[in-house]
């Protein structure tokens, strides 16, 4: 188990070595001249000189390439002072420390991923364990062409029309907002709650059709009909030995949502005119603000890393047959 | 000043003052048609005056009360993207601008009347400043009173040092002109540090004789330099408060409000700065208890919650977008969104520029400039809400505008005159399949312009080779002396309502530099030394000569085709109140807002 955790995490540390080196050198084939990006309206030559010294792009780029890597075990010294480890850099759009920017942005990402998540784990596996368990019934009907209808829409298709009916027309609830849970956590709910319905209808739909399917699966399995045979009860089997075994599948799935949402919620975030991870992430590419995209994609991909050794972790919990090694 | 300059989604206008009319903030039409009321050249014509310097008594505050205004509450602010920036000296365009106004307070200020006539004030000056030896030396003398936010005292030395940081790397995006009329162009090596090490500009050039005198001393007569003063660059940042590039993020207000939490690229909270004294300003004032932005609502989100106008969006406000161009017809046709509309010009003149390095030929340029479909440019910006067809090269906003100047024709055939482009090629000896490089910004509405010039160029004959160049950097590459386009879109206005600030950077062939403005490379000896000339004059008597230099650049060289004047529509909440347009800003006028139901 420790051998497996220390393989992995060693793993981790240098896939995301080789992702920072790559992002890294794929900007430099750009064509461009970052310090012009940062030029504003009187940009004559000198001005350019003036940024491009002010950023440290007048370095070679192997040595700014070592100064960013070096930045995150040991904090670096810029013109705004100092940036403590794990150092990101300095957005060349705001000045702001990357990693404050993403520390920033990284609660309402949190939020939404949290929310969303209780309730289409809920709904969701609620509802397809209710349709496996009633099959071929009205309620298995009514639940899996619901789930075919909804895992078909769209956040961005989905989101306006919630907003159209709930705050343009209607006035019943606010535009979506992020208020800190810490502040006002009924302010948080509320403000998020359109996010949340909407994100989570479609997950809903997913996980509704991904439970059913396998939870039918794992129902026609031999040991499952073997419990039966002893006389088990209906609801043991179904839950102890069924349920069980129809978890692989979801985890899996789960531990890619999840590590998706952490990243950065995207479309999520530009329906609702939030901002997360995900907003920064497209504006930080859109504006070729490379220390910030570098900063947003590292921590996506940590995300990404841990989940996946969270995945592989949680196989052998549920099925005993996966041994870690 | 460009719009759209360097940052993604920034919208760039002026930094202080932009336009020069009046045009009223909210709509008289009740019947819910959609009759033109975008507002007309005559409109402008009428408000584009000259400037007036104001003495002491307008000067000195506190500022009229605007009628029913009541105090309290908090307004919202929807914008898209972050400020580019809030130090003072960094600042050079429209969205940090009206920032400005609320935060920062400079030697001189704008003030503007119902009617739109700006007078310049002083603003801890006691008034616009006293000329002597014929303008070429300005003397300011500081208000009593006047205090940042942490209760210290503005001082001569303040002054200085808001001056002398601008010669520093620390500054890298605000206006070039006081420090270039003290130092010339290269200004920075008059003072390398800036303030820092302990190293001033000569009394000779800056001199703060006592704590509250300033006297600036140039070369030659600077009868601008009010309205240079005005500008939101120029505002003050006191010494001891200075961070030099943290500045950026957590400037010290002077004015009536101070940042209260601001997180880059999400909000920004304002809230009331207790040591400002309404006593000493005759412009703004302090009704609501301060200012939330959301830094990230998109253009078209701002526009539907302004038009159905429910919760908070009742006590918002948009601060330099716009209503999304696809939306303006639901504005437009219901009244009681209509009222809520603030439409104007911008300072803007889109011109298709000629780079006269490539195209040596008057008679192709002539052509093209006859050719040139600008009621589809337009469309491809709003339509008659986003601009009006252009005659000339000086927009509606400019003292001196007239509105029916057209050598061109273009307002009798808004698509263009082809027949008469074609009998000018031909005379021109232009042969069919004759290569054109047009240049064009991967802005969005750039893009569909791109496909109207290429068709109209196409028609003429020429084989046209569209090359898309980055919006980040558009105004960089063309900026380039030896750039390889032959002609490229671009926009420009005022940096306070004088042709000084659009002529001079555009059309003086003395300012052709690599990253200069003069898009065209226009160096015409008559012109370059009208411009001199008219430089030295008082704004009244400089009026007339940058009119008779606007005609020979127009008429006898044509370094670009007049294309449109730009304009703009804004939405605010119902219960957000002293709504106008403003013409100093172009957008809507922050200095007199209040809640209506606080």
């Amino acid at each position: 188990m420790l051998q497996f955790l220390l393989r992995r995490l060693t793993g981790a540390v240098v896939i995301m070595f080789l992702i920072g080196a790559f992002t890294f050198f794929l900007f430099y084939t750009i064509p461009q001249d970052f310090a012009e990006l940062a030029c504003g309206k009187n940009c004559s030559p000198q001005s350019i000189a003036v940024i491009r010294e002010n950023l440290g792009l007048d370095k070679p780029i192997t040595t700014q390439f070592w100064e960013f890597m070096g930045g995150i075990l040991t904090g670096r010294d810029f013109a705004t002072g100092h940036c403590p480890a794990p150092c990101l850099g300095v957005s060349f759009e705001t000045s702001e420390f990357v990693w404050a920017s993403i520390i920033d942005r990284f609660p309402l990402t949190l939020s939404l991923t949290v929310g969303g998540l209780v309730i289409f784990l809920v709904l969701g596996l609620g509802s397809g364990l209710l349709a496996a368990w009633k099959r071929g019934t009205w309620v298995d009907k009514l639940v899996s062409s619901t789930s075919m209808v909804l895992s078909s829409f769209q956040i961005y298709f989905l989101g306006p029309i919630v907003l159209g009916i709930f705050v343009y027309s209607t006035g019943w609830l606010e535009n979506p907002k992020y208020v800190p849970f810490t502040e006002n956590p009924a302010a948080w709910a509320l403000g998020l709650l359109i996010p949340w319905a909407v994100m989570a209808t479609i997950f809903t739909a997913q996980y509704t059709r991904m439970a059913r399917s396998t939870m039918i699966e794992q129902l026609q399995e031999e040991h499952v009909r073997t419990a039966r045979a002893k006389g088990m009860k209906q609801g043991y089997v179904f839950f102890r030995y069924a349920w069980r075994g129809s978890l692989t599948p979801i985890v899996t799935i789960l531990g890619m949502d999840l590590s998706g949402l952490l990243a950065g919620a995207v479309v999520t975030e530009f329906t609702f005119d939030l901002a997360g991870i995900g907003r920064l992430a497209v504006n930080s590419s859109l504006s070729k603000d490379l220390p910030l995209t570098m900063g947003v994609m590292l921590f996506g991909a940590f995300f990404i890393l841990i989940l996946n050794i969270i995945v592989d972790l949680a196989y052998a919990y549920i099925d005993p047959r996966v041994r870690l090694a | 000043m460009k719009p759209l300059r360097s940052r993604s989604a920034r919208v760039i206008v002026v930094a202080a003052a932009a336009g020069s009319l009046a045009l009223t903030g909210c709509s008289k039409n009740e019947t819910g048609n959609t009759k033109d009321e975008s507002k007309s050249q005559k409109d402008a014509a009428s408000q584009s005056k000259p400037v007036v310097y104001a003495k002491a008594a307008e000067s000195t505050g506190p500022a009229a009360e605007v009628p029913g205004a009541k105090s309290g509450g908090t307004i919202n602010v929807l914008m898209e993207s972050d400020m580019s920036h809030m130090d003072p000296g960094q600042i050079y365009v429209s969205d940090a601008g009206q920032l400005a106004n609320l935060l920062h307070r400079g030697l001189t200020n704008f003030q503007e009347d119902d009617k739109g006539n700006l007078t310049v004030v002083g603003d801890i000056a006691t008034d616009s400043g006293t000329p002597s030896e014929g303008g070429k030396v300005w003397t300011y003398t500081l208000k009593d009173g006047v205090k940042d936010q942490n209760g210290n005292a503005i001082t001569s030395a303040d002054v200085r040092h808001s001056i002398e940081r601008m010669y520093s790397k620390v500054i890298f995006d605000g206006p070039p002109y006081v420090q270039s009329w003290l130092s010339g162009d290269d200004y920075r090596k008059a003072l390398p540090d800036g303030p820092y090490k302990g190293k001033h500009l000569p009394d000779s050039v800056l001199a703060t004789p006592d704590a509250k005198t300033v006297v600036f001393k140039f070369k030659k007569a600077q009868p601008d330099l009010p309205q240079a003063l005005a500008m939101a660059g120029y505002s003050v940042v006191p010494e001891k408060a200075d961070t030099k590039a943290k500045y950026d993020k957590a400037p010290v207000a002077l004015g009536p409000y101070k940042i209260a939490e601001y997180k880059p690229g999400k909000s920004l909270k304002l809230v009331k700065n207790t040591n400002w004294d309404p006593k000493t300003d005759s412009v703004r004032h302090q009704y609501v208890d301060g200012y939330d932005f959301s830094l990230t609502i998109d253009q078209a989100s701002q526009s539907k919650r302004l038009i159905a106008d429910q919760g908070d969006a009742k006590n918002a406000i948009q601060w330099t977008d716009q209503v999304d161009p696809t939306m303006i017809k639901d504005v437009i046709s219901k009244p009681d969104v209509n009222k809520r509309s603030i439409k104007g010009y911008q300072p803007y003149v889109w011109q298709l520029s000629f780079n006269l390095d490539k195209m040596k030929d008057k008679k192709v340029r002539d052509a093209i400039t006859h050719a040139m479909p600008s009621q589809r440019m337009i469309a491809q910006d709003g339509g008659k809400y986003g601009g009006e067809l252009a005659g000339g090269l000086m927009g509606p906003t400019l003292p001196g505008f007239d509105p029916s100047y057209d050598p061109f024709g273009k307002l009798k055939k808004p698509n263009g005159d082809l027949a008469k482009a074609k009998e000018l090629l031909k005379e021109a000896g232009v042969k069919e399949g004759t290569k054109l490089t047009y240049a064009y910004s991967s802005a969005p509405r750039s893009q569909k312009q791109m496909v109207v010039v290429r068709g109209m160029l196409e028609k003429l004959g020429f084989d046209v080779q569209a090359k898309e160049i980055d919006r980040a950097t558009y105004y960089q590459q063309i900026g380039k002396l030896d750039n390889p386009f032959d002609l490229y879109m671009s926009g420009w206005g005022q940096d306070w309502p004088s042709p000084s600030t659009v002529i001079t950077p555009v059309y003086d062939g003395d300012l052709i530099s690599d990253g200069a403005s003069n898009y065209s490379h226009i160096n015409d000896e008559q012109v370059n030394k009208g411009i001199d000339e008219a430089l030295t004059l008082e704004p009244a008597a400089a009026a007339k000569k940058w009119t008779e230099i606007h005609k020979r650049i127009v008429e006898e060289i044509n370094p670009a085709a007049p294309v449109y004047y730009s304009k703009q529509i804004q939405l605010t909440g119902s219960n957000v109140g002293g709504v106008k347009y403003s013409v100093e800003s172009s957008y809507i006028d922050i200095n007199d807002l209040f809640l209506k139901n606080p």
